[in-house]
């Protein structure tokens, strides 16, 4: 999990830039202090209310978000959440040491840019199949962008980070797909059991490790403030914001 | 007047398929539309009221028996969390490989379709099952095709359909199970080959969501909520799906009895003795919500059956339906593959509307041994029970993995149509 530096100025920059992450005219990202964009369609005090609710996200420990992801992946219901802490915190930290070790793996996939992400609720999305692709949504993208400026996060999120997080996330699913090696070691960084037999363990498979892992990777590729997670949850609140002014139209 | 009954079947097709009528209203309206253009009585023997509604109201009781039971023991192993466990636990031990999760959720698909059918099934293994697969990477309609082709898997051994069919049909049930253990193979060849080929094929998919950072996700989305109250429940109590099926094919108990015993070791292996009588009283009760809608179809095939085997009837429809249907073993094979999608949509071939009427026609004019019709509709079976985009199961697994019912069907109907192939061979094979 990235580390929480709130209010620490931008180690993100030159990180984001490296990765080709600085947005483009017209696409994700291009919405700059002033221009107008989507969260203009809601009234003052539904932004307002926006703002308080992100706020409130961001006063949680990066850690929240990984135990909050896993809590609702299935599999961990009921699971205490010590332990699901314990995990998050350990599935993020070994993201953080792969992008430390990036230069030992093999190339990204292709970067298709697509729309239609907020109607899915999707920034992203790795598939290794007809080709290995990552697809960026830039609707969304750009919604992420837009909110980091309306939030005051751009010392967490600069400009054009956020995709350059969103194309390292899903290099690191695509590290973790081609990779045997990696998930097995990730599996034995979780230190979950599965099957206990006298001296005989079987390591057990944490479903959202690898989500976990890829957040943290992209974090620290990026060198972001927070962990994307937190900007994932408040796009989730612009997104459910913005479908309620749909419904009122 | 053989052509007067089927433009009414075609008729109530469209009723069905406009939607304007529900699939049980509609079977007895053309129940009794049918008694009428064949000049049955009101009353007495072979009437519309006494023969039509009241016998046919009842025909196949022992079928809604089962169908209750079956639904009372699926309620019980969701409340005792077995179901949810087989999944967790097929997670954690294969859960770096997509391709493994996936087969294992299929048995665990299949287990459950042994027990119980439709959408409760389908409930039953996706509620965990769906996310489950999604989460380590499997795509959606994939996931909801793997539960969809697992409960078909599992159909030649759920017991209510062998009720059914041995009712329907007025077969033994040996004769039922005798040929769905031939069936069995195809299905299962083939729900196994569409997780190997689709894993294979789309390969897998993670997808940064903003769902799983929601307040919906975080808590608020019932099912889940539901799924989360769950412990895991003890490694003997996982037996419990297969106790009704061990004893029907294994020992040759009869079908109730088999599955009361089911209900019985679910509770003994999961519940504290004080918490028996109350959790018994409420996944009985809550059984019978879930089986309201089989039980509805039940009595109004019940009814349609005995509208079609009134002698008006089958005289009027003998000559048409003897003259339409092929009688060589291959013409049979190639012309009722061909016709497979008749039973989607609620279509006239689908075995749980008006199929069961042409089925009953077919046998009540002679034209195909009973065993032989049996084996065309159970073949017809594994086809709607998966790709029907009307079906209660496909159109909630759909749904719940975030795709269109018309995906799920794409993608899956190829594999059905090859396991309604395979039924169909082995009937013109040994029947015909």
């Amino acid at each position: 999990m990235t580390a929480g530096t709130r209010g620490a100025p931008p180690p993100a920059t030159a990180a984001a830039a490296r990765e080709g992450g600085q947005a483009r005219p017209g696409t994700a990202g291009a919405a700059g202090p002033g221009a107008p964009g989507v969260l203009d369609r809601l009234t003052p005090a539904r932004r307002a209310a926006l703002r308080a609710e992100c706020a409130r996200l961001a006063d949680l420990d990066d850690a929240e978000f990984g135990v909050r992801l896993l809590a609702a992946t299935p599999t961990h219901e009921g699971r205490d959440p010590a332990l699901l802490r314990r995990w998050a915190e350990a599935a993020a930290a070994f993201g953080v040491g792969l992008a430390a070790d990036r230069g030992t793996h093999g190339p990204a996939a292709r970067v298709v840019e697509r729309d239609g992400g907020l109607e899915q609720l999707l920034l992203a999305r790795y598939v290794s199949r007809p080709a290995p692709a990552v697809e960026l949504f830039t609707d969304t993208l750009a919604l992420g962008e837009e909110l980091a400026d309306l939030l005051g996060w751009r010392a967490w999120f600069p400009p054009g980070a956020l995709r350059a997080a969103a194309v390292a996330h899903e290099e690191a699913h695509c590290l973790l797909h081609r990779d045997p090696a990696l998930r097995r070691a990730l599996r034995g960084r979780t230190g979950h059991t599965a099957l206990r037999l006298g001296r005989f363990r079987i390591a057990g498979h944490v479903a959202g490790a690898d989500e976990l892992t890829a957040h943290g990777y992209a974090g620290a590729r990026c060198g972001l403030g927070r962990s994307p997670l937190l900007l994932t949850a408040a796009l989730a609140s612009a997104a459910g914001a913005l479908e309620e002014a749909r419904g009122q139209d | 007047m053989g052509i007067v009954i089927l433009l009414l079947m075609l008729v109530g097709v469209g009723l069905m398929l406009a939607r304007k009528l529900p699939t049980a209203f509609a079977l007895v309206l053309l129940a009794v539309a049918i008694a009428v253009v064949v000049g049955a009585p009101l009353t007495g023997e072979n009437s519309i009221v006494d023969t039509v509604l009241q016998e046919g109201a009842v025909a196949l009781a022992a079928t809604m028996l089962a169908v209750l039971i079956g639904s009372w023991l699926g309620k019980l192993m969701e409340e005792t969390g077995i179901a949810g466990t087989l999944v967790r636990k097929i997670v954690e031990f294969g859960g770096d490989r997509p391709t493994v999760v996936a087969l294992g959720v299929l048995a665990v698909s299949a287990l459950i379709g042994t027990v119980t059918g439709s959408a409760p099934a389908a409930m039953m293994a996706g509620i965990i099952g769906i996310p489950a697969m999604v989460a380590v990477g499997v795509p959606k309609t994939t996931a909801a095709g793997t539960i969809l082709m697992g409960i078909a898997a599992g159909i030649p051994f759920e017991l209510p359909v062998w009720q059914f069919f041995s009712t329907a049909l007025d077969l033994p049930i040996d004769t039922v199970r005798g040929f769905m253990l031939r069936l069995f193979p195809f299905a299962a060849v083939f729900a196994i080959l569409f997780v190997l080929v689709e894993t294979r094929r789309r390969g897998v998919e993670h997808a940064w969501s903003l769902a799983s950072m929601s307040e919906r996700s975080a808590g608020g989305d019932r099912r889940r909520g539901r799924a989360r109250q769950l412990g895991d429940a003890p490694w003997y109590a996982l037996f419990a799906p297969a106790v009704p099926l061990v004893l029907a094919l294994g020992f040759g108990l009869a079908i109730i009895p088999s599955m009361l015993a089911g209900v019985l070791y679910t509770l003994v292996t999961t519940t504290r003795p004080r918490e028996m009588n109350k959790r018994l009283l409420r996944t009985l009760y809550a059984g019978f919500e879930v089986a309201a809608p089989p039980i509805a179809l039940f009595v109004a095939i019940g009814i349609l059956l005995a509208a079609v085997q009134l002698p008006g009837a089958v005289a009027a429809l003998n000559p048409l339906v003897t003259a339409l249907s092929p009688s060589h073993p291959v013409v049979f094979v190639l012309v009722f593959t061909l016709l497979t999608p008749l039973c989607l949509y609620r279509g006239p071939l689908n075995v749980y509307g008006l199929g069961a009427g042409i089925a009953g026609v077919l046998i009540s004019a002679g034209v195909y041994p009973a065993v032989a019709v049996l084996g065309l509709t159970a073949s017809y079976n594994q086809v709607f029970g998966v790709a029907d985009p009307t079906s209660t199961q496909t159109v909630w697994a759909a749904q719940y993995s975030g795709v269109s019912p018309q995906q799920v069907m794409l993608r899956t109907l190829p594999y059905v149509w090859c396991v309604a192939l395979g039924g169909l061979i082995v009937t013109a094979a040994t029947q015909l």
